[in-house]
């Protein structure tokens, strides 16, 4: 873990949070390795979501911390954590429906709230292109996002984060959907950002999609992370995978 | 009959420029306010008082009442921060309440339910000008910025918060400043409109700035085309001459003109939404309900 933390640009210690009576999230640590893809694996209500709203300050914390590249980030917005590099995917995507693809994407390069923007328009521009071309999307540039089609949308998704230019990712379901060519062009997406040294973690029910592009496993339940470590590891444990098929017998055993 | 007709292309030029920037907040940032006609209010006292105690110089006034129509609105901005959608019109409903109050008690600047009379006409460097020509300079003005900024980085930052507000955030976008911006401009759109109206009419009273007139803007916007250029103002021109036109038919006994003009009038509204519910000019595709 230490070893991993020095080379992680997002470490998050003791990260806990409650609704009314229900400890969503207790006592999560995690750190994000640049250039490895971390999958948080656990059954619905596990807390995987929150544990990205956490970090990215759409949740207040009730306890524990988290930084980025040693700064923390607890009690930030979630535009100022954004602005250190984190982008986000949302399971329910969070299009912009009623704009073309190309203004979704070039709004994912754009931060100023101001009437203008500083910088390089042409350099903004060129991202947008770039992360349409990736995506497969440069022929539906002139599309509405409410009209693509299921696939396209995840996409759409994936291309405001690659225009973004983060190198802290955290994907909620972004493949959760998709037929097997769109996965493996989708498993490509991941693969070349793991390789320009991105930071990515994964929330993913899909085990083939898990197996097939996680460096490490964080295994999630009931708020707690009850093991963290490489996918063959994880998945051979046989407890793991009776919590996560929904058998708890061997709880009520103990 | 010139004058006649000049009078109402003044006022449809008012109305254009309230319709126009309504249509901002509404259209682009999808904060839906029933108190346009609260800085409409604004303006129109602040344009009046500068004409009445300092300048008739019509370029003072205007900027005066943007000014403080724009500085105030941050009243509306800040609920609109917070709450979305009809949290936000019930939000700005409680404004046009309190601001109506405020408009009829506070006699010193508003001069009470009585008003303010006997306003200047304007004059730029001692020579009387028309209000006409400065309103539609004005609509012109803000045309051509709205559409600049609708094909720009902050159109395109407005729509994307009013689709996906927590979206925009994770982008790094700081949502509140959007906004504030968004409603500051809208409001100091409608203080010139007001000060222009307070010109024009040479007397302004609070029965101007009602709720009525807060949802005739609004209705203006709708019948249009929310988030069209040029849709608010096609629905100023419809909504002040459709009346004018009704009482021109002569079949209609002169003591019925005004119900049957409602009557006709809200039919007219009521087929158009079901038939093109995105408004005249409005991409037919988004006011449809899907369900």
């Amino acid at each position: 873990m230490t070893q991993l933390a020095n080379n992680a640009p997002l470490t998050c210690e003791g990260l806990a949070r409650s609704f009314g009576g229900v400890k969503a999230v207790q006592g999560v640590s995690l750190a994000l390795p640049a250039g490895a893809v971390t999958a948080l694996v656990g059954p619905n209500g596990a807390g995987k979501t929150t544990v990205f709203n956490l970090i990215t300050g759409n949740l207040k914390a009730d306890e524990g911390t988290a930084q980025i590249r040693g700064r923390p980030i607890i009690g930030l917005k979630p535009w100022q954590v954004a602005r250190l590099g984190v982008a986000r995917s949302f399971q329910d995507l969070r299009l912009f429906t009623q704009m073309n693809v190309r203004d979704n994407v070039l709004a994912a390069t754009e931060r100023g709230a101001w009437f203008w923007q500083g910088g390089d328009r042409r350099a903004r521009l060129a991202a947008a292109e770039a992360a349409m071309e990736a995506t497969g999307l440069t022929a539906l540039a002139e599309a509405r996002a409410v009209d693509l089609a299921y696939a396209e949308r995840k996409f759409l998704s994936m291309a405001r984060i690659l225009a973004a230019g983060a190198d802290i990712w955290l994907l909620d379901e972004p493949a959760s959907g998709l037929d097997l060519s769109s996965r493996l062009r989708f498993g490509q997406l991941l693969r070349d950002a793991r390789a320009r040294g991105v930071a990515i973690c994964l929330i993913e029910h899909n085990l083939d999609v898990v197996v097939d592009l996680a460096d490490r496993i964080a295994f999630l339940d009931r708020g707690l992370v009850l093991a963290e470590g490489a996918p063959r590891e994880i998945m051979t444990d046989p407890k793991l995978a009776a919590i996560y098929f929904g058998d708890r017998s061997h709880e009520a055993a103990a | 009959m010139i004058a006649y007709f000049s009078n109402l292309a003044t006022l449809v030029a008012i109305f254009g420029i309230l319709a126009v920037t309504l249509n901002f907040m509404v259209g682009f940032a999808g904060i839906f306010s029933v108190a346009h006609a609260v800085f409409f209010g604004l303006g129109a006292y602040a344009g009046a008082q500068i004409a009445l105690t300092v300048t008739p110089n019509p370029f003072l006034a205007c900027a005066v009442a943007a000014g403080i129509a724009g500085v105030l609105s941050l009243c509306l901005a800040l609920p609109a921060l917070r709450v979305r959608g009809e949290y936000f019109v019930a939000a700005s409903l409680g404004l046009q309440m309190v601001a109506l109050t405020l408009f009829s008690e506070v006699k010193s600047l508003t001069g009470g339910i009585g008003g303010l009379t006997n306003i200047p006409r304007p004059q730029v460097f001692d020579v009387e000008v028309g209000v006409l020509p400065l309103a539609l300079l004005a609509l012109g003005v803000l045309l051509w910025a709205i559409h600049a900024m609708a094909n720009g980085s902050f159109g395109r930052t407005l729509k994307a918060i009013r689709d996906a507000e927590s979206a925009a955030e994770a982008l790094g976008k700081p949502v509140a400043v959007a906004k504030a911006l968004a409603v500051a401009f809208a409001c100091a759109g409608a203080g010139v409109a007001g000060a222009l109206f307070a010109l024009h009419m040479s007397f302004v009273n609070v029965e101007s700035f009602t709720l009525d007139q807060s949802v005739l803007v609004m209705a203006m916007v709708i019948v249009g085309g929310t988030g069209t250029l040029f849709g608010p103002l096609v629905g100023a021109v419809l909504l002040l001459s459709l009346p004018s036109a009704l009482s021109f038919l002569t079949f209609i006994p002169p003591t019925e003109v005004g119900s049957v003009q409602q009557i006709i009038y809200g039919l007219a509204m009521t087929l158009l939404m079901v038939f093109r519910p995105a408004g005249l000019l409005g991409d037919q595709n988004k006011g449809k309900s899907h369900a």
